[in-house]
């Protein structure tokens, strides 16, 4: 079956680098708690090794095109992270949680490109509007980046059409949610506030997207407006 | 828009919920799961499952229905036994009162058909708030591994209903983990669980029908 290798694909680019693992290695061994570390080992041990294979092979046009979305949201989160990480402006434990979930947001999008190899979208040009900047600006923007990133592959799982591709999909929207959780606790809000999570639509998704005005058509320039003169 | 955190009595035999029970109900389905047994054993699904069918969602419904079970008895307890306090408290409250919706959600789906509660030997995991903690991230991990494995044999229309569940699931696991000093999100994917390795994660944790 197609889909069967496709998922491996896709599972085996998640983290092919071990980038995650070592990002959360490092924030577990400055985490307060290390007597309960036992049970991350467990947990830590999902990177399979099976890679190979034609990218986008057996996956429908519909599928593609829900992948590329995906993608988009991806390049979104992880040029996110990567930007607050380099600017410097977080300390302790929202330094090192922005550390595992940007590592583990550049492998989802690493696996993404993998799997759709010529079919996948270009990473857009971002601007985030200086919430990489500051500590508080950041962890708002974080859960709400997070927030629509769970309603949005929930929106998508059901029209997916590759099973494959589905059990892929619901591995990472879940890991979105824990995502979402822990920000949230960071910035000291409820990390759970409904019993069940709402899903979002497309064009939901794309409005709140465009109204963040993080995807921009080229660098912004200094100078929006044209000088004026007066004399 | 449901309601934030309502209060748990509130929550106790809601009708709320994202599943279809029409949709279960309309073709038999639920009747046809029925003729399985499922008293005096913990529900087991055969991995080798067919074709998304509304009958085979009512299967894995059951299996669903032993989860939140399981999740609602954990909760209570150890709110009652673990000595918690502060955060954790603050946690296993607003579980419960999540873990009580997705319960009256899976039995208004399955309605009359809905298995028996299981019973529970928690052993010292509900005793203490250190015990409370590793359980809870490890039942909370089962929950979200057993939707996910699920996913791909679920109808499309009960699969958009298990979603709303499973990331609220994760954020649960999330949420305790934060609280302990965890790392939340360990990994870059969920692996997913087959119906047979949730039973058997149930049973270890001291669940038997």
């Amino acid at each position: 079956m197609d889909g069967v290798r496709n998922v491996d694909e896709l599972l085996a680019a998640v983290d092919r680098d071990d980038a995650v693992a070592e990002a959360r290695a490092q924030a577990e061994t400055t985490s307060r708690q290390g007597l309960l570390g036992l049970t991350l080992a467990g947990a830590g041990a999902f990177v399979l090794t099976r890679v190979g294979g034609a990218a986008a092979a057996g996956v429908s046009a519909t599928d593609v095109n829900i992948l590329n979305y995906a993608l988009t949201l991806e390049y979104l989160q992880a040029s996110f992270y990567t930007e607050a990480e380099r600017s410097g402006a977080l300390a302790g434990k929202t330094a090192q949680a922005a550390r595992v979930v940007g590592a583990t947001e550049r492998a989802h999008v690493a696996a993404f490109l993998k799997l759709l190899g010529s079919k996948a979208v270009k990473r857009p040009t971002f601007d985030f509007q200086g919430t990489t900047e500051q500590q508080r600006a950041f962890l708002k923007t974080a859960v709400a980046l997070e927030d629509l990133a769970v309603a949005a592959y929930k929106g998508q799982a059901p029209k997916l059409q590759s099973n494959a591709v589905l059990v892929a999909a619901v591995g990472i929207h879940s890991v979105e949610a824990r995502h979402a959780a822990w920000m949230r606790a960071l910035f000291g809000v409820t990390p759970a506030v409904n019993a069940f999570d709402q899903p979002a639509s497309r064009a939901s998704v794309g409005r709140i997207v465009a109204s963040t005005q993080f995807i921009v058509d080229k660098p912004r320039m200094r100078a929006r407006n044209k000088p004026k003169f007066t004399g | 828009m449901r309601p934030t955190i309502p209060a748990i009595e509130e929550c106790e035999g809601s009708i709320h919920g994202p599943f279809s029970r029409r949709a279960l109900l309309g073709t038999g389905a639920v009747a046809a799961a029925a003729g399985v047994p499922l008293v005096g054993r913990l529900f087991r699904l055969g991995d080798a499952l067919g074709a998304p069918s509304k009958a085979q969602d009512a299967k894995i419904l059951q299996l669903v229905l032993q989860l939140e079970y399981t999740q609602v008895a954990f909760y209570q307890e150890a709110l009652k036994h673990a000595g918690l306090e502060g955060e954790l408290r603050d946690f296993a409250r607003a579980t419960l009162a999540h873990e009580r919706q997705h319960l009256a959600a899976v039995k208004s789906a399955l309605g009359a058909n809905a298995g028996a509660k299981p019973t529970f030997n928690f052993g010292q995991r509900t005793k203490s708030a250190r015990a409370f903690t590793r359980s809870a991230i490890e039942l909370e991990d089962i929950a979200v591994a057993g939707y996910n494995g699920q996913a791909a044999n679920l109808t499309k229309a009960t699969l958009a209903s298990a979603a709303e569940i499973v990331s609220v699931e994760a954020r649960h696991a999330a949420w305790v983990r934060a609280i302990a000093g965890q790392v939340a999100a360990p990994d870059p994917v969920d692996k997913p669980l087959t119906a047979k390795q949730v039973s058997a994660g149930l049973q270890a944790f001291g669940v038997s029908t």
